[in-house]
């Protein structure tokens, strides 16, 4: 399992949550150690943990995989390699912000980022419409999540509260 | 600076935010305002140097202690970013106990959505800013199209789309 958390976080870009999906890819699609709903819940839990919410989930789907011991290697797994790259690179940064064959491949690596991060969005949002209800919702939490956020420039803890708080109130019968 | 302190602040500035860059604002008061450790120069540096490389945006952290501390601030600056981390185990637990009952597997969902909007409108501009022609957006459609009717491994991917930034600089 620290070795998916090593592969899968040491080679994508993007930060949490294009990080997140993959791992999802990985683990609930490829290799069904994990369930989508213990994904969701994982993915869920994360946003409102204090600190950083990648971190958050690799915890917590460490700790659901191979508890405690599954928690720590996960989230070492992910981050050491990464924050020894993130110091190196500070320190020759200014080289290597000039050298325009890296910032040629580093621009490939970015369309495909932008990719990555549509399909994580696809991926959450999957499971969660067919009929009309479902779909209103999905329409009105997702939909005034992203104007909020990208028109009105709120932070996104009193976003994720309101949408919470709207699921909440607003029962579901039916099982994702 | 003495280990455990630095510790300490940066672990106040990780416990206090909700997401990578959310502890920027404190960590700007406490090591260039108010203790003069480092400049704005330096910081915005150890902010690119978290953004470019892999994994989450708070790597930025570590950056900050090395500047500060060397190796032994990095390690301490790591354990300050990875401690809140564990307090989703209790927070799962509870939930988690509680996530058949309709109204917590609703109010769930409801924040699941809520963060795919949020997600949403964190794409839009990565996605403007990666779109620097044809090529580009190509490779972004192909991205999309290769993780999510595919299981081909995202690290393929990434080598796959650096290759293809670096054909394009010495083709075009």
């Amino acid at each position: 399992m620290a070795g998916v958390f090593f592969r899968v976080g040491n080679t994508t870009f993007g930060g949490g949550y294009v990080t997140m999906g993959m791992l999802g890819r990985e683990l609930v699609d490829t290799r069904r150690w994990l369930t989508r709903e213990n994904f969701d819940l994982a993915f869920a839990l994360c946003r409102v943990t204090p600190g950083t919410n990648l971190l958050a989930f690799c915890v917590a789907v460490g700790a659901l995989i191979c508890g405690l011991a599954g928690a720590i290697a996960a989230v070492m797994a992910l981050t050491i390699p990464s924050a020894a790259v993130a110091v190196l690179f500070m320190q020759g940064f200014e080289s290597f912000q000039g050298n325009r064959i890296a910032m040629a491949a580093i621009g490939g690596t970015v369309a495909a980022v932008a990719g990555m991060m549509w399909s994580t969005i696809w991926t959450i949002l999957r499971p969660h419409v067919g009929g009309l209800t479902r779909n209103i919702q999905v329409i009105l939490i997702a939909g005034g999540a992203f104007l909020a956020s990208w028109k009105y420039h709120i932070t996104p803890l009193p976003i994720i509260i309101a949408g919470t708080l709207i699921g909440f109130l607003w029962k579901d019968s039916k099982k994702s | 600076m003495n280990l455990f302190v630095l510790y300490l602040l940066l672990l106040k500035a990780s416990v206090t935010s909700f997401s990578g860059l959310g502890s920027l604002p404190m960590v700007r008061n406490d090591f260039v305002v108010e203790r003069h450790l480092m400049t704005d120069h330096q910081l915005n540096t150890a902010v690119v140097a978290g953004r470019t490389g892999p994994g989450p945006y708070g790597l930025y952290l570590v950056c900050v202690a090395y500047l500060v501390a060397g190796v032994p601030g990095a390690i301490a600056g790591f354990l300050a970013l990875v401690t809140p981390a564990f307090l989703v185990i209790p927070l799962m637990r509870w939930i988690g106990a509680r996530a058949e009952i309709p109204r917590i597997r609703s109010a769930i969902r409801g924040l699941l959505l809520a963060s795919a909007g949020l997600l949403l409108s964190s794409s839009v501009p990565l996605t403007q800013d990666a779109v620097t022609g044809v090529f580009a957006a190509v490779l972004v459609v192909t991205s999309f199209l290769v993780l999510t009717f595919t299981r081909m491994d995202s690290a393929w991917l990434m080598l796959g789309a650096a290759v293809a930034g670096l054909a394009t600089y010495f083709v075009v």
